[in-house]
């Protein structure tokens, strides 16, 4: 259960700039806006669309500013609330270990030999979760009906990250929970309070530095590729290859990309040159307005329904 | 913004308020100091051939031992001192029928630093097998309980020395010290819970349904539910003290007052029973309910070592892209 007083103190959506844990904490912000800097520096061509008040006054980014007001919001006072949490998990998962194969601890390990494997493993399986649940929004109808919420974005900026529609964040939220629940649950049975994170500002080490190296600019014009990396790690412009409405089925990883590369959903930044943001035309329509980006899913699914 | 300057507050704090060097004095050496007085007294007791007065120094020996068992941390400070318990207590650790090899030893006349060759012949549960069932005024009885008692005494003079020799190491890393002082708080209960209590009323997995007194630690002398309220006590010296920083106090400064304050609750509720029960009340309702009591306590073990890792602080947004 969330705390009311925590409630209270998270309402406000300014929170999110200075909280390390969120996308748009102010450093990673900041290195952004550095990292963009120096690319439009070297690309003076890319100047005009990435600075014009066309792409940051476009209807879209004015509907994602205050799209991100709403679900700020309405995260806190409805989705954290009803949502199970990642302690409970890890909870039942150490007590059901502890109940099915008695007590034990794995020993031979120094503690920052744990900490690093549990970092790296809560690391490497919420990402692999994030991967498939992605995966999933794109590729069962009903889901996908809700994650055209965020796919209906004409211009992406850093809000875009949050157009996501309530049902969506629930899924994620679930997802978190039962994934670090899991991870935690196992991690405890095996070494006790010897497991620790190895953080920057509290926030997972490998988490931190992937976002401070740009995770901002995913949903962004600056088209960084990270070259023949980018079997490893997903760059700011194959996430916007994702965001393309001719190859919205690839590129749904979150910070790695072998996952994209073994399930044969990787495309590289090389093979694609011209991008298009948004979802079909015909379906557009639906997603212009405040509300429409709330309701419009449920109305799809009934009309498509009822066809 | 408030959320995440207690979480930060809360991480540093760990760094720099866990238990400390009065803590390692007043409860770790300390308890070892009590345990080698006690095998003093009692070796002495053996020399002189008092029977009576052996048995009683017995349950304080169990009560100082258990002290010590219960916050055993060595271990986890140097590996070489990982079986040092084993030496000198083999409860559920050994499957061997020590009285018939002690009756075989008592009948011979073999030397006896070659008769008493293993470890599990030197024990605190070898020696109460020869206080309450043998006769002290048999010389070679007598002989074969000093050993035991010197070997005691030998084994925790070592353990005194060893942890004396690694207070800095245990004082220099506060966080590492937290965790496996939680650690041996937490595999403690559970040995009290399924081995010492469950066993005995049978709740446990392996005797489910099946009561019996004579799994007890302490059957002979009677001394198991004083075995348990020593580990219990210990675990009171451990998170409820208002003398020295304890472990309680460090859970605070992460973030899990709540959990700690739950968590002495239920040691508190354990003591009060098991101050009221006898070894043979330990399979019955009694026995149940303290059961419980422990199994609470261990949960919340759990509890306070969750609040720890401060889940909800310790990831990016959980939303997709």
């Amino acid at each position: 259960m969330f705390p009311r007083c925590l409630m209270l103190m998270a309402i406000n959506p300014l929170e999110y700039l200075i909280d390390p844990h969120k996308r748009i904490y102010w450093v990673f912000l900041l290195s952004s806006v550095l990292i963009a800097a120096v690319f439009l520096w070297i690309n003076p061509k890319k100047r005009k669309v990435n600075l014009s008040k066309k792409l940051w006054l476009h209807p879209s980014a004015l509907l994602d500013y205050g799209y991100f007001i709403f679900i700020s919001i309405f995260k806190v006072l409805v989705i954290f609330p009803i949502l199970i949490g990642a302690k409970e998990v890890a909870l039942w998962v150490n007590e059901f270990l502890l109940t099915q194969y008695g007590f034990t601890r794995i020993t031979g390990f120094s503690y920052p030999q744990v900490m690093i494997l549990f970092t790296l493993s809560l690391f490497i399986l919420s990402d692999f979760s994030r991967y498939w649940l992605h995966r999933l929004l794109h590729t069962v109808p009903w889901l996908w009906a809700f994650h055209k919420t965020h796919h209906s974005a004409k211009v992406l900026t850093p809000l875009t990250f949050y157009r996501v529609h309530p049902v969506e964040s629930l899924l994620f939220g679930l997802r978190y929970s039962l994934i670090i629940g899991l991870v935690s649950g196992v991690f405890i049975y095996g070494f006790g309070a010897m497991i620790g994170i190895v953080d920057i500002l509290g926030v997972n080490a490998l988490a931190f530095v992937f976002s401070l190296v740009g995770s901002n600019l995913r949903h962004s014009h600056i088209d960084i590729s990270f070259g023949v990396f980018e079997r490893f790690l997903i760059s700011p412009k194959q996430h916007q290859i994702h965001h393309s409405k001719h190859h919205i089925n690839v590129n749904f990883g979150g910070f790695l990309a072998i996952w994209d590369w073994a399930f044969r959903s990787l495309v590289l930044s090389k093979s694609v040159n011209k991008l298009k943001f948004g979802i079909q035309q015909n379906e557009m329509k639906y997603f212009n307005r405040f509300h429409q980006l709330i309701f419009s899913p449920f109305y799809l699914l009934y009309r498509n329904r009822t066809k | 913004m408030k959320k995440i300057i207690i979480t930060s507050i809360a991480l540093f704090s760990l760094y720099v308020n866990a238990v400390d060097k009065t803590f390692f004095e007043q409860v770790i050496i300390h308890n070892v100091e009590q345990s080698i007085a006690s095998a003093k007294r009692i070796s002495n007791s053996i020399e002189q051939g008092n029977s009576k007065k052996s048995q009683a120094l017995f349950t304080q020996l169990v009560i100082d031992w258990k002290k010590v068992e219960a916050t055993y941390v060595l271990g986890d400070l140097d590996e070489d001192f990982l079986d040092t318990p084993r030496y000198i207590d083999i409860f559920h650790g050994n499957n061997e029928d020590i009285k018939s090899q002690l009756n075989l030893i008592i009948g011979t006349t073999d030397d006896l630093s070659y008769a008493l060759y293993k470890h599990s012949h030197k024990t605190i549960n070898a020696l109460e097998y020869l206080l309450f069932t043998q006769d002290l005024s048999n010389n070679r009885v007598r002989a074969m309980a000093l050993i035991m008692t010197k070997s005691m005494q030998k084994y925790l003079t070592e353990i005194k020395t060893a942890y004396q020799k690694y207070q800095f190491k245990f004082t220099k890393d506060e966080q590492f010290a937290s965790a496996i002082l939680l650690n041996r708080l937490v595999s403690n209960t559970y040995a009290l819970k399924e081995w010492r209590i469950g066993n005995v009323v049978g709740l446990s997995k392996k005797h489910k349904g099946d009561a019996d007194a004579r799994r007890g630690e302490y059957v002979l002398s009677q001394n198991s539910a004083t075995a348990i309220l020593s580990i219990l006590q210990a675990h009171k010296q451990a998170i409820d003290s208002s003398e020295y920083r304890d472990f309680g106090d460090v859970a605070r400064k992460f973030g899990a007052a709540k959990e700690i304050d739950k968590t002495i609750g239920y040691l508190n509720q354990a003591i009060a029973q098991v101050q009221k029960i006898e070894d043979k009340d330990l399979v019955g309702a009694k026995g149940k309910a303290l059961y419980q009591a422990s199994n609470n306590l261990m949960k919340s073990y759990y509890l306070s070592l969750m609040n720890k890792l401060s889940f909800v602080s310790k990831v990016l947004d959980a939303d997709g892209d």
